[in-house]
């Protein structure tokens, strides 16, 4: 057993083998190391590197020992300074955060959330992009296949719609079809896959309206909307998904809709050139969201299950885009009252019939 | 060596809040600079401060557990949980609007029995991580038992509990608590749990159960009684009904709350009351007001400082559980030997991806 020096010090101490407390001297063994000595027990050498401040017990300091659970040791009388020289200091916030300091850990943080809230601003428009098309097309046939029954296959309707699809200057490997939903919407999912339901055929009074719906999903499909809104939700998911449940999904939503926003006036904008370009007016679609707009509540429900894959907020601000943008250009009707007798029945006899899903659809 | 409780309580706290807000406050604003991702870190510095100012007997508790090991409970969640949560939503969608309605049921069931089996394995996971974090005379809590057996439990309890119209959910509740408990042990000592459903809480809970009911007939028996006297005035019809509605509303809301709140304060004190480890008697005395005033306290505390109040909600839970639990009995220190038990690697990561508290 060592004599106790000068620097020797009274200290609590658990082993974190067996719940017993004792109370041995801590001395001094060389510079960096000391011994617990205790009567007819010695324990150590330990090094003072190893300890780990645990704040105050009724203001006498605590440490812990690395890899050594349960170890620990609270100083009962005042420090030697021998020893207090060579004690760890507290942490606090964590390694990184005790090492530089609190301030310019928050600055340092909040310069790389900058930089990932741009990036999500950024990034999934360039991701979407890299995207092949082939790929987007193989996942829009996963979520929607052929809808099955509900697809819309009379074959003068088809014709009809095709000749619809040409007049708007359509690009190949776009599949548009039919389904017999009577919801007064219109949904572009992956991979060019454009949707009218036929509940939008059942409420239009004129063929205009529904070629400047469509058109306006062809802007999707031509800006890769959907699959970007895709990779957003995404990477939102991963990035917001630290927070706590509710700020996160608040976040994600004010994102997603200040996105989507913007997403809307481009493909607006795609829809006026091509209605233009096709000599088409665009006055009965303008008419065509006023109406919608009115019977945007009864679609709601709907809409919250299809919100990621497009969403179509009605305004009035969209309608007058559409009648501002009527030129002195002469116009025609986009198809013929036999041609738009077709489409109207294209989902056939039991047309508008369709029982609806129990699932909500 | 022998622990005594006697005189003094064996629980007590030692800190104070304006001791806790420095903390509170510095978690907040390196939460919101890291997005969320300092939460975890938070969490851990949190319990930090609050285990070091609880004194048990004659010493205080000791939070071991870190950040990261919250942080990889949490990652490991999402990859396990999260990520095929979001897969299924989309079969499911995809299934739907093909019209395959049975098939995206079937897989809603099935979602539904493996959430309810997950949540089972995240409670417990998340008690045996607190028990092995939890240091007192430098030893420590846990359970060798992985918590897959109890999870098959928490499953069929819970839907039995459920499917007798919502009247065996006590039961349930009981005797999951002691199926938890059971399997955790504290240094060499194993907890034993022999919570039973007393005719006090079976009685709070039918008052539970039936009150919806005496206030659907008392809103229908008002309505044929006081019915024929307005009937002849819209003006008073419309005041009736909003009259029904207020009064439907605090019925529900507040009263159905009330009551809830003493069946829960009534379950606390049984199943706590009836935890023993080693020599030593647990016992929780809160009674309903008790819980009232924390809950209501709570509730200001968040409202009045516009949500910023959150930051000690946890601080307020803690202190109001050591304030309340009490024990009784001796610990034979020199058998008290370190837990043998396997130290879980990671945190309670489900149980936050499930949203739920700690006991």
């Amino acid at each position: 057993m060592s004599a106790p020096s000068e620097a020797a010090v009274r200290v609590w101490h658990y082993d974190g083998n067996s719940g017993v407390r004792r109370e041995p001297l801590l001395v001094p063994a060389g510079e960096d190391r000391f011994m617990l000595v205790d009567l007819g027990r010695e324990d150590g050498p330990y090094a003072y590197a190893d300890l780990v401040a645990q704040g105050a017990v009724d203001g006498h300091p605590r440490f812990g020992l690395k890899k050594r659970p349960g170890w620990s040791m609270t100083f009962a009388e005042a420090l030697p300074e021998a020893v207090a020289a060579r004690l760890p200091g507290t942490a606090r916030y964590g390694g990184v955060i005790d090492r530089i300091g609190l301030w310019p850990a928050v600055g340092a943080f909040a310069a790389v959330s900058a930089l990932i809230i741009v990036g999500i601003a950024t990034v999934p428009s360039m991701v979407a992009r890299l995207i092949p098309r082939s790929v987007e097309a193989r996942l829009g046939s996963l979520m929607v296949g052929d809808f099955g029954e509900r697809a819309c296959t009379d074959p003068a309707g088809v014709a009809a719609l095709q000749a619809m699809a040409e007049r708007m200057q359509m690009r190949d490997g776009v599949d548009l079809r039919v389904v017999d939903v009577p919801m007064v919407n219109a949904v572009t999912l992956p991979g060019g896959h454009v949707v009218l339901f036929s509940g939008l055929l059942q409420q239009a009074s004129s063929p205009d309206e529904v070629a400047g719906v469509l058109a306006h999903e062809l802007g999707h499909v031509e800006n890769r909307d959907v699959l970007e809104s895709l990779v957003r939700q995404l990477g939102l998911s991963v990035v917001l998904g630290g927070l706590d449940g509710n700020v996160g999904g608040y976040t994600n939503a004010l994102l997603s809709a200040s996105y989507s926003r913007g997403a809307e006036a481009r493909a607006d904008g795609f829809a006026i050139d091509a209605l233009r370009t096709a000599q088409v007016s665009p006055r009965p679609t303008a008419a065509f969201f006023s109406k919608l707009a009115k019977s945007e509540v009864k679609v709601k429900g709907a809409d919250a299950l299809l919100t990621y894959m497009a969403s179509h907020p009605m305004s009035s601000e969209r309608e007058q885009r559409f009648a501002a943008s009527a030129g002195k250009a002469a116009t025609t009707p986009v198809l013929d009252a036999a041609q738009w007798q077709a489409l109207k029945g294209i989902c056939g006899a039991g047309s508008g019939k369709w029982k609806g899903s129990r699932l909500g659809f | 060596m022998d622990q005594e409780t006697t005189n003094a309580r064996a629980f007590g706290f030692a800190g104070d809040w304006r001791e806790f807000a420095p903390i509170a406050f510095t978690n907040l604003l390196l939460s919101i600079v890291t997005l969320g991702v300092y939460t975890f870190w938070a969490k851990a510095r949190e319990r930090r401060y609050l285990w070091s100012r609880t004194r048990f007997i004659d010493d205080r508790l000791e939070w071991t557990g870190t950040g990261l090991e919250l942080f990889i409970g949490y990652v490991m969640a999402f990859f396990l949980f999260l990520v095929p949560l979001g897969v299924i939503q989309f079969v499911v969608q995809a299934l739907a609007i093909r019209g395959e309605d049975g098939l995206a049921g079937l897989l809603i069931l099935i979602f539904y029995l493996l959430f309810l089996y997950l949540l089972g394995v995240a409670i417990y996971r998340a008690m045996r991580y607190r028990l092995s974090r939890t240091y007192w005379h430098g030893i420590r809590g846990g359970s060798d038992d992985q918590g897959f057996g109890y999870a098959v439990s928490h499953l069929w309890k819970t839907i039995v509990g459920t499917v007798a119209f919502g009247l065996l959910v006590p039961w349930a509740m009981v005797s999951l608590w002691n199926e938890r408990w059971n399997r955790m042990s504290f240094g060499p000592h194993a907890f034993q749990s022999n919570g039973r459903m007393t005719s006090a809480l079976i009685g709070r809970y039918l008052l539970y159960y039936l009150m919806p009911i005496v206030v659907f007939i008392g809103i229908a028996l008002a309505a044929a009684l006081i019915g024929p006297t307005i009937a002849g005035s819209p003006e008073k019809i419309q005041i009736a009904i909003l009259l029904t509605l207020v009064v439907g509303y605090v019925g529900f809301f507040v009263v159905l709350g009330l009551i809830a709140l003493t069946f829960y304060a009534a379950y606390f004190r049984e199943v706590v009351g009836n935890l023993s480890l080693g020599g030593l008697e647990f016992e929780f005395d809160a009674r309903t007001k008790d819980w009232l005033v924390l809950f209501v306290g709570n509730v200001l505390l968040v409202v009045v400082t516009l949500g910023i109040g959150t930051i000690f909600l946890g601080y307020r839970n803690w202190t109001f559980f050591v304030r309340h639990i009490q024990a009784y009995g001796s610990l034979d220190l020199d058998d008290f030997t370190q837990s043998t038990t396997r130290e879980p690697r990671q945190g309670e990561g489900l149980l936050d991806a499930f949203d739920v508290g700690a006991f």
